[in-house]
């Protein structure tokens, strides 16, 4: 913090003296924008186990880690949308009713096999339809999205029509009860999901050219790039995982109700965004989102063994998403300044 | 001035601005037929409430009943306060965007109602003071904004949730009632002429008021130049930060407004009042034909959008169909209007 805002105070100095310096200071910004995400979690670990016996048992990271799964994967394919520079605030409801398919195919007595290829095929069809309002028609992606959420979310409650339906989950490892070690098996998949789709962004021609698509679309055309292929498919990407989402939301809380999933939306975003992803498209990385998931779910964990009313809970979310962002954003203005006197 | 007015956008929803001269796209080739149709986005959403007229009073007999038609305009107070607010600071361009407005306003409803009943004080006062709180929390978001250079839609997101927890903290999750003295509720539950109190004396002469200053104004004029083309206003010598910051200032002052119709109507100062309203005011501010980019649109577009939007809602009602259901279809007009749109404008927002 303090590094931070000492940076402006001394930019009028660097300005005449040699590069050196102002080699220096572009390296500090880098640092802060490497660092920040890692030094904040290490001091919420360490606060929260002085305020909390509790939080430092296996037991309870392994719930937190589990619990955290359905926003987990829902935000490592959000980040792939964010990184072309689009927005998603239609995943909550998403989730919601997908969940809602899913607790009455099981109740109907379908296999879980099936059940769990319902809900892939649910995803595929709800990426469909943002994919191809924002990609093929055209329409900006928060407006979109906004649209698709209220749908999803009338089509949850309609589907809901006042009977909460309670279910067990697809498969019994979503619970998180099933380990390798003192690890759940579910965590180790939502670990792979993440290792998985980082090395599509780092590896492959398609990972290139959705960093492409998101620093400059144009550039991106004229490199040859079906920009709207790799929407859609990105879109598609997001709707499976939401689609998985349903499945691992169904087997934590158990029951879908008239407004079920709403609250991941947010927190997808938040979690994305705390991460260090540029909401402007272009720079991030899925296991940033990694941490930025981490951060959150350990923050609303530590708030409550700390004892702090759940009142709170928004207010110190909130607070953290912009002191985050913030201190992000005068990185990058400090370097923005820099740019400009070389 | 005269040469902002020539960048200013004077025909509805074809799109002047730099921004969207670049060639049309293919996909827009069938859209074309539409586009003329719809030159002028008020034209169309006229065409829209007539029709939404004939359709509802069909469904229902008791639609075009006086009395349904007055609360129709009752409900609609709080949200046009709102959709002027959400148009002026998308006008505002910079991917302006508040999702905090609804945030704001249960913060506002809040603080109002801590004011007056714990605070003891003359509810006229409080509604003052809560106008001030209201620009206090605008000010929170442009300055994050403009200053540190963070995207709308991030501060805000932030903000949504930091007003709606403070609004839950400081009431406790919890209505606050008693502030029926000195004749409050004169805002919310009176006619004059006819009309709801709320209606004639707030919501009406604020979109006058607005639409005069878009117009006939330096500040206006600026407010176009800057969403047009940011960089093009700052070299003209338009403060654009300042610009945007009293945007945010503006939209905010207006949430608390509703917030104080709200207080006044019901009674009750509830810390979730807000929730959800945002979505409600991008609705139909985009749906009057403010383009999501910036620079493009008018006020009197967001005027008849808020008609066209109350009447479905309270066509939906008397047709005895719950208010999750309206949501719906506020998503599908939303998404409708977007593709209604001109050629020029599905070039300018790509992104």
């Amino acid at each position: 913090m303090t590094t931070t805002l000492s940076q402006p105070s001394a930019s009028p100095d660097t300005k005449r003296q040699d590069g050196s310096s102002r080699v220096t200071l572009l390296r500090a910004i880098h640092a802060v924008q490497v660092w920040l995400l890692p030094v904040l979690l290490v001091m919420e670990f360490v606060v929260f186990s002085f305020l909390s016996p509790f939080f430092l048992t296996v037991q309870n990271l392994t719930n937190v880690a589990v619990n955290a799964a359905d926003l987990a994967l829902i935000a490592a394919g959000l980040t792939l949308v964010i990184l072309m520079g689009g927005i998603d605030v239609s995943t909550g409801f998403a989730v919601g009713m997908l969940s809602w398919v899913v607790a009455s195919l099981m109740n109907a007595g379908q296999p879980p096999i099936v059940v769990f290829l319902a809900a892939l095929a649910g995803g595929v069809v709800v990426g469909l339809i943002n994919g191809l309002l924002t990609a093929r028609l055209a329409i900006p992606s928060i407006v979109a999205t906004l649209g698709t959420s209220a749908l999803f979310q009338t089509g949850l409650f309609a589907l809901w029509n006042s009977r909460d339906i309670f279910s067990t989950p697809v498969f019994p490892f979503l619970s998180g009860g099933a380990r390798i070690g003192d690890l759940p098996v579910l965590v180790l998949i939502v670990l792979a999901v993440y290792l998985v789709l980082h090395a599509v962004l780092t590896q492959t021609k398609f990972g290139r050219s959705i960093y492409a698509i998101g620093s400059n679309v144009e550039a991106a055309k004229l490199a040859g790039i079906n920009v709207r292929r790799v929407r859609v498919a990105c879109s598609i990407i997001l709707g499976v995982l939401v689609g998985v989402a349903a499945c691992t939301y169904l087997a934590r809380v158990g029951v879908v109700q008239a407004s079920s999933g709403g609250e991941l939306t947010m927190l997808a975003i938040a979690s994305v965004v705390v991460g260090g992803t540029s909401i402007l498209g272009g720079e991030g990385s899925v296991l940033r989102t990694l941490g930025g998931v981490l951060f959150i779910i350990v923050l609303d964990n530590g708030i409550v063994l700390a004892g702090v009313p759940s009142l709170w809970n928004g207010l110190i979310v909130g607070v953290v998403i912009l002191v985050a962002v913030s201190i992000n954003g005068l990185a990058v203005l400090i370097n923005a300044r820099k740019d400009r006197t070389l | 001035m005269s040469n902002q007015k020539n960048t200013t956008p004077s025909r509805g929803t074809i799109s002047q601005g730099a921004s969207s001269a670049a060639p049309a796209p293919r996909s827009g080739g069938r859209l074309v037929g539409l586009s003329h149709l719809g030159k002028d986005r008020r034209v169309v959403l006229l065409g829209l409430i007539v029709l939404a007229l004939v359709v509802m009073s069909l469904i229902s007999p008791y639609f075009l009943n006086t009395a349904n038609l007055l609360t129709l305009l009752q409900y609609s107070a709080v949200i046009g306060v709102l959709a002027l607010g959400q148009s002026l600071v998308i006008l505002g361009g910079g991917g302006g965007i508040d999702l905090s407005i609804g945030s704001t306003l249960s913060l506002c409803s809040v603080s109002f109602g801590l004011l007056s009943v714990n605070g003891g004080i003359s509810p006229w006062l409080a509604a003052l003071i809560t106008l001030g709180v209201g620009a206090v929390l605008g000010l929170i978001n442009g300055v994050f904004i403009t200053l540190l250079r963070l995207p709308p839609l991030i501060v805000t997101l932030g903000t949504l949730y930091l007003y709606a927890s403070a609004a839950m903290v400081l009431a406790n999750g919890v209505d606050i009632n008693g502030f029926d003295r000195d004749g409050f509720s004169t805002i919310g539950q009176t006619s004059v002429l006819g009309v709801p109190f709320q209606v004639l004396m707030v919501l009406i002469p604020l979109f006058l008021f607005g639409a005069f200053v878009m117009r006939r104004t330096i500040f206006g004029r600026q407010v176009y130049a800057t969403g047009s083309n940011a960089h093009a206003a700052s070299l003209a010598g338009i403060n654009v930060r300042r610009i945007r910051i009293s945007l945010y200032m503006i939209a905010s002052t207006l949430a608390a407004v509703g917030a104080i119709i709200t207080a006044s109507w019901l009674l009750n100062a509830r810390p979730a009042a807000g929730t959800g309203f945002e979505l409600q005011a991008i609705t139909i501010a985009v749906l009057g034909g403010t383009a999501i980019t910036g620079g493009v649109g008018k006020l009197s577009g967001t005027f008849l959008a808020l008609i066209l939007v109350a009447i479905l809602n309270s066509g939906m009602q008397l047709a005895g169909i719950g208010s999750t259901y309206q949501i719906g279809l506020l998503g599908l007009v939303l998404i409708g209007s977007m593709l209604m749109r001109p050629r020029g404008a599905t070039q300018a927002t790509t992104v």
